[in-house]
């Protein structure tokens, strides 16, 4: 019996919309999200939309009835923010930007993918590159670069220890820092609380 | 307009008497300053006899106060504070005339718009702002001197620029109220678009069965001259009183003994693409735009004639019509009013490079699919696609190209008929082939008119057409040539990849590419959407702001056929109206020159918009500057420059004008 | 600027291509060099950073970081230019940004000030294929050009961020269409195929490729199979990730997707300098076509031999 109601009831009616996330949008001067009128052109040529479950439009959709689950889901994560919705849009909605401050709005309450959380606080902030060549692990593309004679290092930050840490100063100054060690702390409680739920 | 049986003479040496009328416009002004307040204060400037204040001023009773004062000989100069003069000016003016008084002898400040509507949340500030009102408009009103208004005649005639379904129905209406209509065409035929429609909707009448009987109608009612393959070159003069220049382009045929038999056509070797049919026919050299075409005479297009001599042998050319060395004509007529009836063109897809047109044979335009679905189009009503000649099997429409976008450059309206003629294709196409696949893509259906819902409901039902809701974001080829289609299903969030045989692009409609030659030669404004700027957009539709001059028809607004026929009846009507009185009243704001002043500079000449001022010479001061009256639009110019304050605009004159500086202050 | 040099840019290198892909490096120095434009090095420059992803974490980051990189140039007096489709359309698009808020410009300088620096926008960031072309000219690229190609196929890939978004970018608005790349591609005598989707994105941006491999991974597959079906001998590009996803992601796609695919790809992946310093008659040691090592698990990851054969066979 309850298998039955588990597979089929799901009484899933939305009670309302919400503006908290198009809010954000609008203080941010992206107010231009409102004048969507889901046409459809931007899911229609995404390149992404036709392999993945990301629907350009719907996110943008969620985004302004305040779906919260567009900031939890992967989705809006799978665009390549290859541009193509940010030139066709009629209403001139630059599409792209959008999906990219969504992006910004997930992280801040704590939505980032593993993979990017590492790559943004253990490689990023640590050598200021995002694709790095130093440490033991890349000592075989050091060799690379003087096989075709380079310098092992490129005269980057890898070169300059001074300019990674003018790197490091801006990220805390702006906020960067806060940003990661919040989103940690919020991926942790997250965490916690799946496990205590599943262990009920 | 009533007629005024007595007068109130005020000469040199009567003091002014000036009554102030201070309206509460309801809470609009009373709820913001307090009005009795104002009442004293007026009552204490200089000149002022009476003050009051009333709920209304613009109703009847409001009205009778002031002309009860007048008529008693309280006032000989009325002040009404309340709103704007756009508003209620010609209510108080006539309500003056009406009790004795020279219309001109009042002035209004404005105390709503100027002052409690833009200070709501500052009562304090707006109580100042609306004393310095009421205080500059009795500065002014102390000048003031009785003017009278110019009586023009208007000719019974009238010009219509465009010969489309509008400004026919505008000729046709007027010629039988008997006034003489001209009615010049660029092209060689009149008919317009509508000439290349096949059905239209939604009753799916046939265009040229409605259409040719009005353009037969059109040539041969006597009070219409047409004027076809003539173009509009010079205008000048005013409402009533228009000059008007029109270029007849030589036919290189004699129209009078050209037959129409044709049998020219024949024989002429030269072939070019036929511009009616949207380059998917051709046409010669010597030709009619299509067979209906009225006047039915032939023309040579001398672009393309390569001069062989062949039509102009006595063996092709019976009557000998063929006139190499035709000139072109100019002629000059003189009308009371001016119609612009100029159409539209249709917006060109090929910078949408998404969509392929031009460069994919089997992308078309909704006029070129049009021309296919003709019965007397280049194939003969049987639709086939480009590439192959053969009849699709699937159609796709795209809807709104052209228009509806918001990017930079891009058309931002609705061309309004674009959803009711893709649906009208489709039906067509469905009719004959009942197995075809047809969609439409579409953002939103848009069938607002008299028997359109039901026209759309029965495609779906009836006809099973298949309405996409999304736009289409990107197309490509096959190896075949067909159209494969990129959008999403946007009721179903599923993005999908169609594959069909012909691809139509329902684009919008423009204003005409050279609308800008109108626009300069009547001095009439466009909206921004490029169209013609009505002067009001609800309570007046078929006026311009240049008195005399109306529009109808797309060249207004995109439109469709009942809406464009109603709006050319309504500028008939509007122009008869002017016609009928006979004379118009012009406001006596225009320029006075004070020869005696006058050093005869000619820097108002030259600043004159109009031209309406040049250089004579006068007995007793030399070169002086004079003001032709009837081409003075009273804007001020010619008096803000000239250097030895020579020229006034009467009601408002350097005194005045300095009158009112000195009361602000 | 030295006598001989037309042009001076100060190269901004990134990530990718010096610490992946140093082979493209490499070409741009020579070719560069040989076409008589100075690069000088911009030291201490960071991660541009890369738009699909650090811009998606926090885009004040972003801004601030890329104000500092073009800042460094600014000092030097050089227009930044860069080999990569992503740094350009970091550094571009932050420029332009900056130029069109004054406030905005404002903030950044405050938290420059913090490291003693300044962002002024005064110099406009630069792609090496913008350089080639609106800079140099064709004209000038085809004085250098000693030989040509007889018979070589080309599927010209453009990525993404070098043509949109197409308002803050250098071609005129053109983005559904532009030719330049294959106009550069054709001097050498090489042909330019049209395939089907030639403009599809190749999936690595975006923070794609870092969130899915396997997705990014597909709309590789797409790409190669829309060029092998239009029978091309090389690929060109013209930015470190798209070539990076076409190589290394050519590999993935194999493994991946080796039971969809039919046969397995092997289409060699070239960078446009390179090509275009074979055509200049340049030794191909020199533009980083010749492995000169014995390292395992590098780049190119889908050997180039292919083409350097073509280069004997039709050029030598």
């Amino acid at each position: 019996m309850s298998d039955n109601v588990e597979k089929y009831i799901k009484r899933k009616v939305y009670k309302s919309t919400s503006s908290r996330i198009a809010q954000k949008f609008v203080d941010a001067g992206l107010e231009k999200l409102r004048a969507c009128i889901n046409c459809g052109t931007c899911t229609g040529g995404c390149p992404s939309g036709r392999r993945t479950a990301y629907r350009t439009r719907s996110a943008i959709r969620k985004a302004l009835t305040g779906d919260e689950s567009v900031l939890q889901d992967i989705d809006i994560w799978l665009c390549s923010t290859c541009y193509y919705c940010y030139e066709r849009c009629p209403r001139n909605i630059p599409v792209t930007d959008m999906i990219i401050k969504l992006r910004n709005i997930a992280v801040e309450e704590g939505y980032i993918l593993d993979s990017h959380f590492g790559l943004a606080n253990n490689i990023f902030y640590a050598t200021g590159h995002g694709v790095p060549a130093n440490g033991e692990g890349n000592k075989r593309w050091r060799d690379l670069r003087e096989s075709y004679g380079l310098p092992p290092l490129p005269p980057t930050v890898h070169s300059y220890p001074e300019a990674v840490k003018e790197c490091q100063d801006l990220m805390k100054e702006v906020g960067f820092r806060e940003l990661m060690d919040n989103a940690a702390r919020l991926k942790e409680e997250r965490a916690k609380k799946e496990d205590e739920n599943k262990e009920e | 307009m009533t007629e005024i049986e007595k007068e109130i003479k005020i000469t040199g040496n009567e003091r002014p008497k000036i009554g102030v009328y201070i309206c509460h416009c309801g809470v609009n002004i009373g709820g913001v300053v307090s009005v009795p307040d104002l009442v004293e204060y007026a009552k204490k400037l200089p000149n002022v006899e009476v003050a009051q204040e009333y709920k209304f001023f613009c109703s009847d009773v409001g009205q009778k106060m002031i002309k009860e004062d007048i008529e008693a000989g309280k006032v000989n100069r009325v002040v009404v504070a309340a709103c704007s003069p756009r508003m209620h000016e010609p209510t108080f003016r006539i309500a003056c005339k009406e009790a004795g008084l020279n219309q001109f002898l009042f002035e209004m400040a404005n105390i709503r718009e100027h002052s409690t509507w833009v200070h709501m949340k500052e009562p304090d500030g707006a109580y100042e702002t609306a004393k310095d009102h009421i205080r500059m408009a009795v500065a002014k009103a102390r000048e003031l001197v009785p003017l009278e208004v110019q009586k023009v005649k208007v000719e019974p005639s009238c010009l219509i620029i465009g010969g489309g379904i509008a400004g026919m129905n505008s000729a046709l209406d007027l010629a039988t109220e008997g006034y003489k209509v001209y009615l010049v065409e660029k092209t060689a035929t009149i008919g317009g678009h509508m000439a290349q429609l096949d059905k239209t909707f939604p009753t799916m009448d046939c265009s040229s069965c409605i259409l040719t009987p009005k353009m037969s109608e059109v040539s041969r009612e006597k009070n219409i001259e047409l004027l076809t393959y003539s173009e509009v070159v010079e205008v000048t003069g005013y409402i009533g009183n228009f000059d008007v220049t029109i270029l007849k382009k030589p036919h290189y045929v004699d129209q009078e003994k050209c037959t129409g038999c044709g049998i020219c056509v024949d024989y002429c070797p030269v072939v070019v693409g036929n511009e009616f049919d949207l380059g998917l026919a051709t046409r010669k050299a010597i030709y009619i735009p299509f067979p209906q075409a009225v006047p039915g005479q032939y023309t040579i297009d001398m672009d393309h004639c390569i001069k062989c001599g062949i039509c102009a042998r006595q063996d092709v050319c019976e009557p000998e019509a063929i006139v190499y060395d035709d000139e072109p004509e100019e002629i000059k007529i003189k009308v009371g009013t001016i119609i612009v009836a100029t159409g539209w063109d249709l917006y060109d897809p090929t910078e949408l490079k998404q969509y392929g047109y031009g460069k994919y044979p089997n992308v078309i335009t909704g006029l070129q699919m049009e021309r296919l679905l003709s019965s007397f189009g280049p194939v003969i009503g049987k639709p086939v696609r480009p590439s192959d000649l053969k009849e699709p099997h699937s159609i796709a429409f795209l809807q709104c190209v052209g228009s509806r976008n918001f990017r930079e450059g891009g058309n931002q309206y609705c061309s309004r008929v674009c959803c009711m003629y893709a649906t009208k294709q489709a039906r067509q196409y469905k009719e004959k082939h009942p197995d075809a696949d047809v969609y439409i893509f579409y953002m939103d259906i848009r069938a607002f008119g008299k028997g359109y819902e039901e026209f759309y409901e029965s495609a779906g039902r009836n006809y099973g057409i298949n309405y996409m809701r999304g736009r289409i974001a990107e197309v490509t080829e096959d190896d075949d040539h067909n159209i494969i289609i990129r959008a999403e299903d946007t009721l179903l969030q599923q993005p999908i990849e169609l594959s069909v045989d012909l691809f139509v692009l329902s684009c919008g409609l423009e204003p005409r590419a050279d609308a800008d030659i109108i626009t300069s030669l009547l001095r009439i404004q466009r909206s921004a959407d490029g169209f013609f700027l009505e002067a009001h957009p609800k309570l007046r539709p078929v006026d311009t702001l240049t008195e005399g001059i109306f529009i109808a028809g797309v060249a207004q607004g995109p439109k469709d056929i009942p809406d464009a026929v109603a709006q050319a009846k309504g500028a008939a009507s509007s122009a008869a109206a002017l016609m009928a009185q006979g004379e118009v009243e012009i406001e006596p704001f225009f320029a006075v020159v004070h020869a005696e002043r006058c050093i005869g500079c000619g820097m108002c000449v030259e600043n004159c918009a109009y031209g309406a001022i040049e250089l004579v010479d006068d007995k007793r001061f030399g070169t002086v500057a004079k003001i032709n009256e009837a081409l003075c639009k009273g804007c001020g110019a010619c008096s803000g420059n000239c250097r030895c304050s020579a020229i006034d605009i009467k009601g408002f004159t350097g005194e005045q004008i300095y009158s009112i500086i000195t009361g602000r202050v | 600027m030295s006598e001989e040099y037309k042009w001076r840019y100060g190269f901004f290198l990134g990530c990718v291509i010096p610490n992946r892909y140093p082979m493209i490096e490499a070409s741009i120095r020579s070719v560069f060099d040989h076409l008589d434009a100075e690069l000088i090095d911009l030291p201490g420059a960071s991660c541009c950073p890369a738009p699909g992803v650090f811009r998606a974490f926090h885009i004040p980051t972003w801004l601030v970081i890329a104000a500092r990189n073009i800042s460094i140039a600014e000092e030097l007096g050089v227009n930044p230019i860069t080999g990569c489709n992503g740094c350009y359309g970091t550094l571009r698009d932050a420029w332009y940004e900056l130029e069109h808020e004054f406030e905005l410009k404002k903030e950044v300088n405050k938290y420059l000030a913090k490291i003693n620096r300044v962002y002024k926008g005064n110099l406009e960031p630069k792609h090496v294929v913008q350089a080639l072309y609106l800079d140099m000219g064709i004209d000038y690229l085809k004085d250098h050009i000693k030989l040509k190609f007889s018979d070589l196929k080309v599927a010209v890939h453009y990525g993404c961020h070098i043509v949109k978004p197409s308002d803050k970018r250098p071609w005129k608005g053109e983005y559904e269409q532009p030719q330049f790349l294959d106009e550069i591609v054709e001097i050498t005598g090489a042909k330019s195929i049209d395939y089907k989707d030639k403009y599809m994105c190749c999936g690595a941006g975006g923070a794609v490729r870092t969130a899915v491999k396997e997705v990014a991974a597909d709309f590789t597959r797409e790409k190669l199979v829309n060029m092998r079906d239009a029978g091309v001998d090389i690929i060109i590009d013209c930015c470190p990730f798209c070539h990076l996803q076409l190589d290394l992601g050519q590999m993935e796609v194999n493994n991946i997707y080796g039971d969809i695919i039919g046969e397995q790809f092997n289409i060699p992946v070239i960078y446009i300098t390179q090509l275009l310093g074979t055509a200049f008659g340049m030794d191909p040691n020199l533009l980083g076509l010749v492995k000169n090592h014995d390292l395992q698990g590098v780049s190119p990851f889908i050997s180039v031999d292919p083409f350097l054969n073509i280069v004997k066979e039709q050029l030598i």
